[in-house]
This record gives structure tokens, C-alpha cells and sequence, in this order.
């Protein structure tokens, strides 16, 4: 059932209207924080407001404008969108509190939370567009808002990491481009609304350039290799921004992309039989084990969280390929235990950062003495990529063998296996080192970061436990992932 | 009110006479040219209005000055591409306002100058008006001569050694071009024994014997009209110009007269299309390729510029190659993206060299370094300046998005897909020298003391900006209305081909 409402539209603009506020009025700290704190929570309201609805299959639409024939600017919220934009709305207050804290003496903070907030606004239009188009406008507007905030320092490193990343993102944005406008000339709508818009009465070959504009366009965002190298690099961000790239906004963004690309572009009977999914899947697989492989060496903590994500974040593209409801329904749960996870792992990097000056993963030794409350959060956040049952990680992986059997391709689980090996080989360490080692030098008193850092730290930790131990509870997130398999899958 | 036949001489007339009569009305009192050119444009836009509601209630129509019939009578025509002089009416007024008081406190305008000035304006305005709607080969020359002329003085007028040199350089290569086209329109008269533009079709496509001077006669007004249209690489003149002009002759220059020279190209569509003498497709591909390296050349030089006006130049060669492109690709929709997109670049183009101009004249420095930090210090100017800029990549809903979304999909639909790739990505270059513009304004650091005291400019120059910004978005969301404005004259001119 589709109702005509503007939520959809009411949710990016609540972020944008923020952002604006904080241009025009954002010299005073404390309206400052008014606006971003008022603002967070208005949106996810509005957001969660929609939930209900969103499980009882209403699709609430909002159209903009209409160009001409086909081309306008709409937002409709499925439960697709509904599930990311979800994550990124709840995500946004415990980064703006966070970042808060974490950016507080910095001279630009204006322009700092004012482009924080357009990020948000955007990757919730994304989440939010009714058609290829407004996806495109908003998925080209987070490059853009981000530029700003990768560059914050403004050293050469930062400066030239940020001219990586726009590289990467705009020659992937025209990508996405051109196959929207082939989109258009081959089926006359852009509409994400649909199981799938392409049908087979395209040549095969025009089918597949489609497919290879799109998917290598988002693939750009989502870092699937080799398209990754923007993305360590970006690191040079302070760390709520690399929380934001990594968890909330713009990978998924790019990883949101490709499962619109798969589900309502293509459609799933249209893929399976075209076999493009294989080779997707075969990539994202090589990707979730060389990315992992990298991270064992990195000894920067934030450099080693980086190629976690790149290895993580493929495991929706892998999901997605695998084109069984039970796989899909991993994929888009994992945008929300992926998320959680990583976000809460990042905010720990920050921090430590913030509190002992600590970046490298061997000055990490016995720092869970002194941390105790932020190192439990990371250790939950380790043991849910692992995949250890109770944790949200668990049920992604799960799901995944799932539909690795169901499709009957075994080898996704040898890979899903070795992901888990791997995982642990890189971050059990750093539990290791710093519950079980003693400092060097003289032993710490118990110093935790600052309220306004560990408390969205230990809500984001605490949110990993309760996806993990309570997805069947009506209401949560993994209800509204169902529904959207049920839509994908036309059951 | 708009059946009123006289309405098409009116357009033509009241511009040129208006320009004749100027310094007369600068004999009696001395600060009256601007209202003087100002009341002028005001009819003439009035004619302008009247015209494009007729032809959008009853098709093209014809004008028999003195009902002499038309092998014989100089025949005024007005069809869908000639709603041109709608936004040349527009953007005129717009740049005759803005110059009111620009030319008032500028040295190089002393005021013995002033008059000469907007006499010139006039002038050029109104062979740009009589050239977009002549249905007749010699009449068209004439107004292209009226038109390019004027160009030149109106270049040189700023005063500068550099717009001295840049007028030379345009006047050497437009007489050059101007030259081709009359041994062209000679070449057409000689074989049919016509000059009326229906006429030669109809002669034309009867014509028996060789058709090799034909041929010649295309190639020639196809270099010429080219050359008007700075395609790479006859572009040569066009930056410097462009650049060393005042800026309201900027914006007209840029936003305009180089459209003239896509008029004159689709004018000789029209004829050889029409006659079906010979298949085009050469002329066509050549056409796609020299706009493609048009649009990526044009880019790529305005990245490397650090002179604001040097890049909105540069930018105007690289959306010209979009309009040739589209025209080359022969398809209605790559057609009708052209079409549109001579009028939606013209309010953008004009938007943005009004909003630079402005930015100059507070400040007086025109580099990108220069400038940091003056978003701050003009908000409303730099708004408008970064509308223009968004406009012009092409971004929804601004006006510059619909008329590229089509060009590119008339690539696809005419199984071009590398033109399509060119397209998006000259629009990918594009962005990223706006990006460094809109950067600079806002987010650095100023360095000179000027910039950061420079207050907005009065309201004669703040309006027109903000007028022609607001239409930049208008139009985008709006962008359906030109879009089925033009479509019947696309229709019309591609029915040939029988498509």
C-alpha cells in the first residue's frame, strides 16, 4: 500500500535545515549544539515514526518534482530504505554526541558540523530516493559534504588523501551517471519502486555495460577492491568523520547502491538468469579475504579498522549476489550489525586517541586496565565480526551460509570461515594486548575518556548485544529487513 | 493581442533604431543612454512576448515587410528557434540595468563614452534579433555582419591594452567567418536564383546538375557558422574577449552571441536537411567530434585558469561543444537537449559573468586567489554565483540539468554511447573547476583587505543577478515547458531524415 506523505521528504530536510542553521548561526557552542542535538533527535523520530507503518507494508512516497516523461525528483520509503535509514538516523545522534566531545577545542568546528550534518542529510535521501536520479543528486552531494571533512587538518597528508577520495568518488559518480541515463534510454523510468525495472527483452550486452557502469560506480563507495585505495587513505579524518565514511554514511551509501542495483534495478530473476551475479559475489569474496589478509599488518589501529571495513562492508555486496532470500536478508542486516559494530569500534580508536594520545596498536598493551568500560566495548564489537553467537555479527553470517547452501554454491561458506579466522587474527590481539598484557612503564590509574565519548561508545556496544540477542522481537530491525526481502522476493 | 501582424518588424526595428537614436538622446540630456536603451529593450521584449505566445498558440508564422510575397519580398520568419530573442530580449535588459551603474564609476567609461556604448549594446542586440528571425540568406549576413561588428567595438570599449588586442584577434577571425559565409549565401544564390531561406530549400532539393557547389556552400557556412560559435579549435578568439570585455558585454557576449553562430548552424540544417540533396551524416560526426573536443578541451583549459572570467570562458567553449554535439547527433531528443540548452546556458552563462562582474567591481581583483573568502563579504552575489555554477555542471533541478540529460540521451538513442560518456564526464571536469571557484569563495582564507570590506553591490546590479539566478532554478524545475516549447521545430527540422 502506498501512501503519500512527507517523511520522506521531512527527514533529509530536517538534517539539511540543520546544516543550514549552523552555517548561518553556528559561531555560538551552544546553539551550535542545539541545532545538531535537536536536529538528531527530531529526525529519528520522524524516522521511527514511519516504522510502524513500514512493518505493516505501507510505502510512504513524496514526489518533488516531475521534470518531463520519467525524470523528477522523488523520495519513497520502502523498507529497504526505511532499514538504512533507520541505521543512519539512530547512528547520527550518538556520532553528534560524540562528536561533540570529540571535537571540542577544534577552530573549524562550524564548517566541521555543518557539512557532519549534509552528510547525514544526503545518506538519508539516499536512503529516502524514489528513482536513480535523486540517488544520484544526493549519493554525488556526500561526496561533495564529505570532501570538507576529510580534509579538516589541512596538512599536505590530509590534502592529498582528500584529492584521492574525490577522484575515486566522482569518476565512480559519472559512472553511476552514465548508466542511469541507459537506464532511462532503455526502459523510459528511473523508478526504484519496482522489483526490478530492466527486463530481458534488452540485448544482454547492453544489459551487461549497465551492469558494469553501476556496479563499479557504487563499488567506488563501498571500496570493493581494487577500487579501495581512497579509503585507508581517508583516514587522515578526524576520527567521528572516519566513524561516519565507515559506518553510517558513505561506504554504505556505495554498498546501499549496489543492493538497490541488484533488487530494484535489475530484479533478481533478471540477474540469475543473466549470471553477472557470479562474478560480483566471486569479487566481493576475494575482497573479504585480501582485506583481511592486509589488516593483520597494519599496525596503525585506524589503518587496521580501515581494511577491516573494506572486508566487511563486501560482505553485502556478497550477500546481495548471492540473489536467495535468506542471503538477502543478511545484506541488509548488515548494514545495520556492520554499522554498529564498526562504529563502536571507531569511536573506541577516538577515544583512546583522545585520552592517552595512543595510535598504534602495540602502545596498546594493558590499556584495558585503564579503559576498562571503552576496551569491553571494543571486545564486543571484536567478537561480534567474528561472528560468535549472541553478537549482532553472528546472525549476518549466519544467514549468509544460509543462503550459501540455499543457493548451493558451498564455497561461500569455506569463505565465510576463513573471514571468521581472519577477523579474530586481527583483533583478538589487540584484546590480548590490552587485558592481558601488562602496561609498559609505570601502571595506570583507571582514566576513562570523557562522558560525551564513552557513553556513545557503550550505547553503540550495548545496541550490538541486543541485535545480536533479540532479532526476533517484533519491532526490531530484522522484522523490517524481512519485509523487504518479501518485497525483493515477491512473496 | 498577439495576432498583431507588426509585432515581427517591431522586434527588429525598435533595437536598431533605438541604437540609432541614442547619441541623440544623449544631445539632450547626458545620464539619459541607460533609460534611453532600457525603455527601448523594455518594447522590445513586449514585441518578444507577443511573438513567442503566437508561435506557442499557432506555429511558425511569416512577416512580408511591404506584402511584397516571399521570392521577392524579404521575408521575416519566426519559428520556434527564433524564441531566442525571448531570453535575448531578457538578457539584454538584464545587462543594459546592470550597466547603468557600472558604466557611471568606471574610469575607462568616461562619459562622452557612454552613449557609444549603449548605442553599441542596442545595436548588437538588435542584429541578433533580426538574425534570429530573417527568412532571408542576404538579410541574415547583414544582421550577422550587424551583430559581429558590434562585437567588436563592444569588446574594445572596456578600454584596456588587453581588450584591444582581444578585439583585434575577434575581429580578424569574424570577418574571416563572416567572409565564408557570404561566398556561402553567393554560392546558394548563384545556384537557385533565390535568397529567400524556404525558397533555396525548395530549389535546392529540384536542383539538377552537380551538386558540388552545394557542398562547397555547406562547408563553408559550417565553418563560418563554427567559427561564430568558437568551436574548438576556431575558438581561438573567444577567451580573450570574453575575459577583457566589461562584464555585462560579457555576459551578452557569452551568453548570447555565440549562440547566433548554433542559430545560423540550424538555419543551415534546416536548408540541406530540407533539400535532402546529400546524406549529412559527415557533416553530422564531424559535428559530435569537434564538440566533443570541444567540451573537453574547454574544460580542460578553464581548470588551469586562475582569472575568474578566463574560466567562465573557457566554460562557455565547453558548453557550446554540448549544444554542437547534441545537434550533430541528429536525434530529437539530442536535438531538443541542444535547442534548450542555447537557452538555458544563455541564463546561466549570464548569471554567472553578471555575478562576477559584480564581484569585480567591489573588489577589483579577478583571480581565484585573489577573491578567497568573498563569499562572506557579498553573500548575495556569491549565492547567486554559486547557483550559476551548480546550474551550469548541471545538477537537479537547476536549468542546466534537463537539457544535458537529454543531449545524453539522445547519444544513446542515436547509438553514440562513447558521445555519452564524453558528455558526463566533460560534465565531471567541469564540476571540479567549479568546485575550486565555489572553494575559494567560501572556504579560504581571504588575503587582500578589499575583499573582506567589499560590501554588496546597489541594487541596479544586485537585481538583474538575482533575477537571472532565480530563473536558473525556475527553469529547472520548471524545464518541462521549453522542453515541449521547442519539440514541434525539432520535429519539423529532423522530419527529413524520417525519423
Amino acid at each position: 500500500m502506498e501512501v503519500v506523505d512527507i517523511r520522506p521528504m521531512l527527514a533529509p530536510g530536517v538534517s539539511f535545515a540543520c546544516a543550514a542553521m549552523v552555517f548561518l548561526f553556528g559561531r555560538n557552542t551552544n546553539w551550535r549544539r542545539f541545532w545538531m542535538l535537536s536536529a538528531a533527535t527530531i529526525k529519528m523520530i520522524v524516522v521511527l515514526s514511519m516504522l510502524p507503518g513500514s512493518l505493516r507494508g505501507v510505502v510512504y512516497t513524496f514526489d518533488l518534482v516531475d521534470f518531463t516523461g520519467g525524470i523528477g525528483l522523488g523520495f519513497r520509503a520502502d523498507a529497504l530504505g526505511m532499514f538504512f535509514a533507520l541505521v543512519s538516523s539512530s547512528l547520527w545522534v550518538a556520532t553528534t554526541v560524540y562528536a561533540i566531545g570529540y571535537m571540542r577545542d577544534d577552530e573549524k568546528r562550524v564548517r566541521f558540523f555543518g557539512f557532519f550534518a549534509l552528510c547525514v542529510s544526503t545518506t538519508v535521501g539516499i536512503a529516502f530516493a524514489e528513482n536513480l536520479l535523486t540517488f544520484f543528486l544526493f549519493y554525488e552531494m556526500l561526496t561533495i559534504c564529505t570532501y570538507p571533512l576529510v580534509i579538516h587538518y589541512e596538512t599536505p597528508e590530509a590534502l592529498s588523501a582528500g584529492r584521492t577520495y574525490l577522484t575515486y568518488t566522482l569518476i565512480g559518480g559519472a559512472f553511476v551517471l552514465v548508466g542511469t541515463v541507459m537506464v532511462h534510454d532503455a526502459t523510459g523510468t528511473l523508478s526504484l519502486g519496482h522489483p526490478g525495472i530492466l527486463d530481458a527483452s534488452i540485448s544482454p550486452g547492453r544489459l551487461g555495460v549497465i551492469f558494469a557502469l553501476l556496479i563499479a560506480g557504487f563499488a567506488t563507495k563501498t571500496a570493493l577492491m581494487p577500487l579501495h585505495g581512497w579509503l585507508p587513505r581517508a583516514m587522515v579524518a578526524p576520527t567521528p568523520v572516519s566513524a561516519l565514511l565507515h559506518a553510517v554514511a558513505v561506504v554504505k551509501a556505495g554498498a546501499f547502491g549496489i543492493v538497490r542495483t541488484v533488487y530494484n534495478v535489475f530484479g533478481i530473476e533478471l540477474l540469475d538468469d543473466l549470471g553477472f551475479a557470479l562474478p560480483l559475489a566471486a569479487l566481493a569474496a576475494v575482497t573479504i579475504i585480501v582485506a583481511s589478509v592486509i589488516a593483520i599488518f597494519q599496525e596503525d589501529l585506524k589503518r587496521r579498522l580501515a581494511y577491516s571495513t573494506i572486508s566487511q562492508i563486501s560482505y553485502i555486496v556478497l550477500a546481495a549476489s548471492m540473489l536467495t532470500p535468506f542471503a538477502a536478508t543478511a545484506a541488509i542486516v548488515h548494514f545495520a550489525n556492520q554499522a554498529l559494530a564498526k562504529i563502536t569500534m571507531f569511536f573506541v580508536a577516538g577515544a583512546i586517541q583522545r585520552t592517552t594520545g595512543k595510535t598504534n596498536v602495540h602502545e596498546l598493551a594493558g590499556i584495558g586496565h585503564q579503559m576498562p568500560w571503552t576496551m569491553g566495548a571494543f571486545t564486543i564489537a571484536a567478537l561480534s565480526f567474528i561472528g560468535i553467537p549472541l553478537f549482532a555479527g553472528f546472525i549476518t553470517k549466519w544467514y549468509i551460509s544460509l543462503g550459501a547452501l540455499e543457493s548451493g554454491q558451498w564455497w561461500f561458506l569455506l569463505v565465510m570461515i576463513t573471514s571468521s579466522l581472519l577477523n579474530a587474527a586481527y583483533f583478538l590481539p589487540i584484546v590480548h594486548l590490552a587485558f592481558f598484557k601488562p602496561a609498559r612503564g609505570d601502571a595506570v590509574p583507571v582514566k576513562e575518556a570523557r562522558p560525551t565519548l564513552l557513553i556513545p561508545t557503550l550505547v553503540c556496544a550495548a545496541w550490538v548485544l541486543l541485535l545480536g540477542t533479540m532479532s526476533e522481537v517484533p519491532g526490531m530491525p530484522f522484522s523490517l529487513a524481512e519485509a523487504a526481502v518479501r518485497f525483493v522476493f515477491r512473496m | 493581442m498577439y495576432a498583431w501582424p507588426h509585432w515581427l518588424a517591431l522586434v527588429v526595428m525598435t533595437p536598431l533604431a533605438g541604437a540609432a537614436l541614442t547619441p541623440i538622446a544623449a544631445l539632450l540630456d547626458r545620464r539619459s543612454p541607460p533609460w534611453w536603451a532600457l525603455a527601448t529593450m523594455t518594447f522590445t521584449s513586449l514585441a518578444a512576448t507577443m511573438l513567442v505566445l503566437r508561435v506557442f498558440a499557432e506555429g511558425p508564422f511569416s512577416y512580408l515587410p511591404g506584402g511584397w510575397a516571399a521570392p521577392y519580398g524579404v521575408e521575416l520568419r519566426f519559428d520556434e528557434f527564433s524564441a531566442v530573442v525571448g531570453v535575448i530580449c531578457l538578457i539584454g535588459w538584464m545587462a543594459i540595468l546592470f550597466s547603468s551603474r557600472y558604466t557611471r564609476s568606471l574610469p575607462e567609461f568616461a562619459s562622452d563614452r557612454s552613449p557609444y556604448y549603449y548605442a553599441l549594446l542596442l545595436l548588437n542586440l538588435g542584429g541578433m534579433i533580426g538574425f534570429a528571425v530573417t527568412g532571408d540568406l542576404f538579410n541574415l549576413f547583414v544582421f550577422l555582419e550587424i551583430l559581429s561588428l558590434s562585437g567588436y567595438a563592444l569588446v574594445a570599449v572596456g578600454g584596456e591594452r588587453i581588450a584591444e588586442m582581444a578585439a583585434f584577434k575577434y575581429l580578424l577571425m569574424g570577418a574571416v567567418s563572416s567572409v565564408l559565409v557570404l561566398f556561402a549565401i553567393g554560392f546558394l544564390y548563384g545556384m537557385t536564383g533565390t535568397l529567400n531561406i524556404a525558397d533555396v530549400t525548395a530549389r535546392l532539393g529540384a536542383l539538377e546538375g552537380p551538386t558540388a557547389p552545394a557542398a562547397v556552400a555547406l562547408a563553408l557556412l559550417a565553418v563560418g557558422f563554427v567559427t561564430k560559435a568558437a568551436i574548438f579549435p576556431l575558438h581561438v578568439w573567444l577567451p580573450d574577449a570574453h575575459a577583457a570585455a566589461p562584464s555585462p558585454v560579457s555576459a551578452v557576449l557569452s551568453g548570447l552571441v555565440v549562440k547566433l553562430g548554433v542559430i545560423g548552424m540550424i538555419r543551415t540544417y534546416r536548408i540541406y536537411y530540407g533539400a535532402g540533396l546529400f546524406d549529412l551524416t559527415v557533416l553530422n560526426h564531424v559535428l559530435m567530434w569537434l564538440g566533443a573536443i570541444s567540451i573537453v578541451m574547454g574544460a580542460f583549459f578553464a581548470i588551469f585558469q586562475e582569472d575568474v572570467k578566463l574560466m567562465l570562458a573557457y566554460s562557455t567553449i565547453s558548453n557550446i561543444g554540448y549544444i554542437i554535439m547534441g545537434l550533430g547527433l541528429a536525434t530529437t531528443y539530442g536535438v531538443i537537449g541542444a535547442s534548450v540548452h542555447i537557452f538555458n546556458h544563455a541564463l546561466i552563462k549570464a548569471t554567472l559573468f553578471l555575478a562576477v562582474g559584480a564581484i569585480i567591481y567591489r573588489t577589483g581583483y579577478r583571480t581565484l586567489s585573489d577573491l578567497r573568502g568573498v563569499g562572506r563579504a557579498m553573500p548575495l552575489t556569491s549565492v547567486a554565483l554559486s547557483i550559476g555554477a551548480i546550474s551550469i555542471v548541471g545538477i537537479p533541478p537547476t536549468a542546466g540539468f534537463l537539457c544535458k540529460w537529454y543531449i545524453t540521451l539522445g547519444a544513446f538513442e542515436a547509438n553514440q554511447p562513447l558521445f555519452g560518456f564524453v558528455l558526463v564526464f566533460g560534465a565531471l571536469l567541469i564540476f571540479v573547476y567549479y568546485i575550486r571557484m565555489v572553494n575559494a569563495f567560501y572556504f579560504r582564507e581571504p588575503i587582500h583587505a578589499e575583499v573582506t570590506e567589499a560590501r554588496e553591490v546597489p541594487v541596479s546590479m544586485l537585481l538583474p543577478t538575482l533575477v537571472l539566478a532565480s530563473l536558473c532554478l525556475i527553469m529547472g524545475v520548471l524545464g518541462r515547458i521549453p522542453l515541449t516549447f521547442i519539440e514541434p521545430g525539432v520535429v519539423r527540422l529532423l522530419a527529413p531524415l524520417g525519423g
